[in-house]
């Protein structure tokens, strides 16, 4: 063989990686490989549904385990694992990501970033929820502020970036999204007092392209519903990953409590845009609409809620919705392409609104602020819903959710900010045990009516996966994993775990298998026939 | 976000116990010294989110009383902090919230003058106590330095566990102050001993304490220390007795003078060393 042609092959190989790298075309079009599960939400509208039909309502008692991959350091696992072409990117608590062989369920590579003992988590446990992929590289958010971008042939870093400085409390949870050519984040770190952000990077080179703040500085709209200089402390976290519309162009990203939580009286006015859901210009960042659910917070009702995309006829017109199960304790229905408020309806116990008005503002029972003494409101300080994933079944044309119903006890106290400290302003006891209770439930999608419910045990973290098998599945804080028929909610299936359920479900194939997967305690489990 | 995890118990009846707990109070600030700013902003701290579990001003409920000079998982100064920061894993004592340096300085100066104010000593006699104990057959449910029966909690440490309000209520009133979940079973939150009653396909009744339950099953141990284990689709009825308790009121059986006894015996019981 001439010199000349090795050297072509060298080249050929070198450009032609072993397996298929995951473009952000593929993302777009990942209901067209059910057998992968390509970003966080299994697709950019957020779904969490599954087009795969092996494992289905017929047969879904023989349910048995494939394998079990255990974690090395003990902590919970908030994660959805991702699934390219045969290898599963997994995050194990604090901020690690290991790649997985499906077949065999063996570890090929493990990236673990330096964390400083003394980090600032203020307001969660250190969890991660998952990595992104794109173009050969894998990107994960860490505890430290860091977003740092892995090779995913042997998880070597190409390169790592301060987001912001976690010594004045910022962090990173979310699973970050990845869109053509860029790498979305947000932030976490509302209880001590941060102004939230997105950012954007450049997937490539880590830099950074644009940043909006949550928070609208003097001289910029939203900035009037903040009292004196309440903005600079002003929360608004954006610490869950957001969906995204490519035919419109739009990213939708949502955010979180004001600060500081419980004492509202140090923060006047509306607290643009803490509680909200942001339409942005991927391209620019800039805002194309708002819609604010909680105006003026003062339970911790952050608005992280996954939003789910999808279209659907409304009184006669075809809408492209955007839908979420508020921690508020109501559904809401928005047009995504203007913003423009079409329902909500109430899906767990609250005491704080007598309704919803046209334009979709509350209408406050009076007297359910937070108070020195403490004031019992529903729902909990955790709210009705949190960060788990629902799921959305473009065939049931249900929205899948678990609910939790509890109640707190909530107290105003003082706040004073002091960079990378607690910034809350008060307390709050939550009515745990057999005061609470948890429901998975089928709301219709288009009107957030109750289709079907059942009920756990307690108020707990489970994300839900609907399958084109009829089938959704759900986990609870007692360790069992449940398959439920789509349609009614009857159990089909389950099994006992050892462990809380708080991992978020997927569904793969490889080898024309298809498989679940689920964390539980301190490993993660897959199923198949 | 949310912050830590803080147990609770029922509301209505924690409001209760809490009133019942300012009522009966016996905080004796005469003998204290004066307490600093630090420590009234801190008894306003402790009071919204401790007294739940520690009781009014201290004196002990569901977790021990901070009415003494020496606690045992946080003997000194520094302990302290970090308990109060972090919680004591494995103990039921839950990181709270994450605390301002300046919340946890009042904290930290509020719990050390609670351990400053001198003890305010019981109306009974622990030894006449142990004479009730053993006479209405405390024993049969209750072990004490490894001698009695296991259907209810051990005693052994209880005085230092529980503070003498809490064990009035819970020998008058029994059903009203079950231990709420502490331990990882059956959870933080949880009654437990919680008096269940299941009756399966078959027609079996079976009325014992709740250790243990999931969404699909239900663990249960008799009357007789029988253990039963139970799937909930093969049961007709499963009834939990929220608000009572398996163990007898003893009040009726107490002359007058005893249950001020049977409570400073109980208090007396602080573990074996």
């Amino acid at each position: 063989m001439s010199t000349l042609r090795l050297l072509f092959l060298a080249v050929l190989a070198a450009v032609l990686p072993v397996s298929a790298q995951v473009t952000a075309d593929r993302i777009r079009h990942a209901d067209r490989e059910p057998q992968n599960w390509l970003t966080y939400a299994g697709n950019y509208q957020s779904h969490r549904h599954s087009a795969l039909t092996q494992i289905n309502r017929q047969n879904v008692a023989g349910l048995k385990t494939a394998w079990v991959y255990q974690i090395r350091q003990p902590g919970i696992i908030e994660t959805s694992p991702l699934v390219a072409d045969g290898i599963m990117y997994l995050t194990e608590p604090p901020s690690t990501v290991t790649a997985i062989d499906v077949r065999s369920g063996r570890a090929i590579w493990s990236y673990t970033p330096t964390i400083p003992r003394d980090i600032i988590i203020i307001g969660s446990p250190q969890v991660n929820r998952g990595v992104a992929l794109l173009d050969g590289l894998v990107y994960v958010g860490t505890v430290s502020g860091h977003l740092i971008a892995l090779d995913a042939v042997n998880g070597t870093v190409r390169w790592d970036v301060t987001v912001e400085d976690n010594r004045k409390a910022y962090y990173l949870t979310l699973a970050p999204l990845a869109l053509d050519g860029k790498i979305i984040v947000g932030v976490s770190g509302a209880e001590a007092g941060i102004r939230g952000f997105v950012d954007a990077y450049d997937a490539k080179t880590g830099r950074r392209l644009w940043r909006t703040f949550s928070v609208p500085g003097p001289g910029e709209p939203g900035n009037e519903t903040w009292g004196g200089d309440s903005w600079k402390t002003g929360g608004g976290s954006t610490w869950l990953t957001g969906s995204y519309d490519p035919e419109l162009n739009l990213l939708y990203w949502t955010t979180g409590n004001p600060g500081p939580d419980w004492n509202g009286d140090v923060r006047p006015g509306d607290n643009l845009y803490t509680c909200s859901v942001l339409a942005l210009d991927p391209a620019t960042g800039k805002l194309k609409w708002h819609f604010q659910f909680t105006p003026h917070d003062t339970h911790d009702w952050d608005a992280t809620e996954t939003v789910v995309l999808f279209d659907a006829t409304i009184n006669g017109r075809p809408r492209k919705l955007l839908t979420q199960t508020n921690r508020n304790a109501f559904y809401y229905v928005l047009d995504r392409v203007t913003g423009e408020f079409l329902s909500a309806t109430q899906y767990a116990k609250q005491t704080w609104a007598q309704g919803i008005d046209a334009k979709g503002r509350p209408i406050l029972v009076p007297g359910q602020d937070p108070t020195s003494d403490g004031k019992l409101a529903y729902p909990d300080v955790q709210g009705a819903s949190n960060w788990p994933s629902p799921s959305y079944s473009p065939q049931t044309g249900l929205f899948y959710q678990a609910a939790r119903e509890m109640g707190t006890i909530y107290f105003k106290g003082e706040a004073e900010y002091v960079p990378g400290r607690a910034f809350m302003g008060g307390g709050a006891r939550i009515l745990t045990g057999d005061d609470s209770y948890g429901a998975i439930r089928a709301l219709e999608a288009t009107t957030g009516k109750l289709k079907w419910e059942h009920k756990l045990l307690s108020a707990g973290w489970t994300s839900l996966l609907s399958t084109a098998g009829g089938l959704v599945f759900g986990g609870t804080e007692e360790g069992n994993f449940l398959a439920l028929d789509a349609e009614t909610g009857k159990l089909l299936w389950d099994t006992q775990l050892g462990g809380a359920v708080r991992g978020i479900p997927i569904s793969f194939a490889v080898d024309g298998k298809q498989y679940v997967a689920i964390s539980a305690g301190y490993a993660l489990f897959v199923f198949g026939l | 976000m949310t912050p830590a995890i803080f147990p609770s118990r029922r509301a209505w009846r924690g409001l209760g116990l809490l009133l019942a707990a300012c009522t009966l109070a016996v905080r004796l600030p005469a003998a204290s010294p004066a307490p600093s700013a630090d420590v009234e902003a801190g008894r306003k701290l402790f009071r919204d989110l401790c007294s739940n579990c520690h009781g009014h001003e201290g004196a002990g409920a569901m977790a021990p009383s901070l009415q003494r000079p020496r606690l045992t998982y946080a003997p000194d100064e520094a302990t302290l902090r970090v308990v109060i920061a972090d919680g004591i894993g494995g103990r039921g004592m839950p990181r709270v919230r994450r605390w301002s340096e300046k919340e946890l300085r009042e904290l930290v100066a509020y719990v050390q003058w609670l351990g400053a104010v001198p003890a305010t000593p019981l109306p009974g006699d622990p030894a006449k106590g142990r004479e009730v104990f053993n006479r209405v057959g405390c024993a049969t449910c209750h072990v004490v330095n490894g001698q009695g029966g296991t259907l209810g909690p051990e005693l052994t440490a209880i005085g230092r566990m529980r503070g003498p309000d809490y064990l009035r209520e819970a020998i008058v009133n029994p059903g009203a102050t079950l231990p709420k979940g502490t331990l990882p079973v059956p959870g933080r939150g949880y009654d437990e001993y919680l008096p269940v009653v299941a009756v399966t396909r078959a027609g079996k009744e079976i009325k014992g304490v709740r250790l243990n339950e999931d969404l699909m099953t239900i663990q249960i141990r008799d009357e007789q220390s029988q253990f039963h284990s139970l799937r909930k689709s093969e049961l007709t009825r499963l009834d939990k007795l929220t608000g009572t308790s398996l163990m007898p009121n003893l009040s009726a059986q107490l002359a007058p003078g005893e249950l001020d006894h049977l409570i400073a015996y109980l208090a007396s019981l602080q573990g074996q060393p």
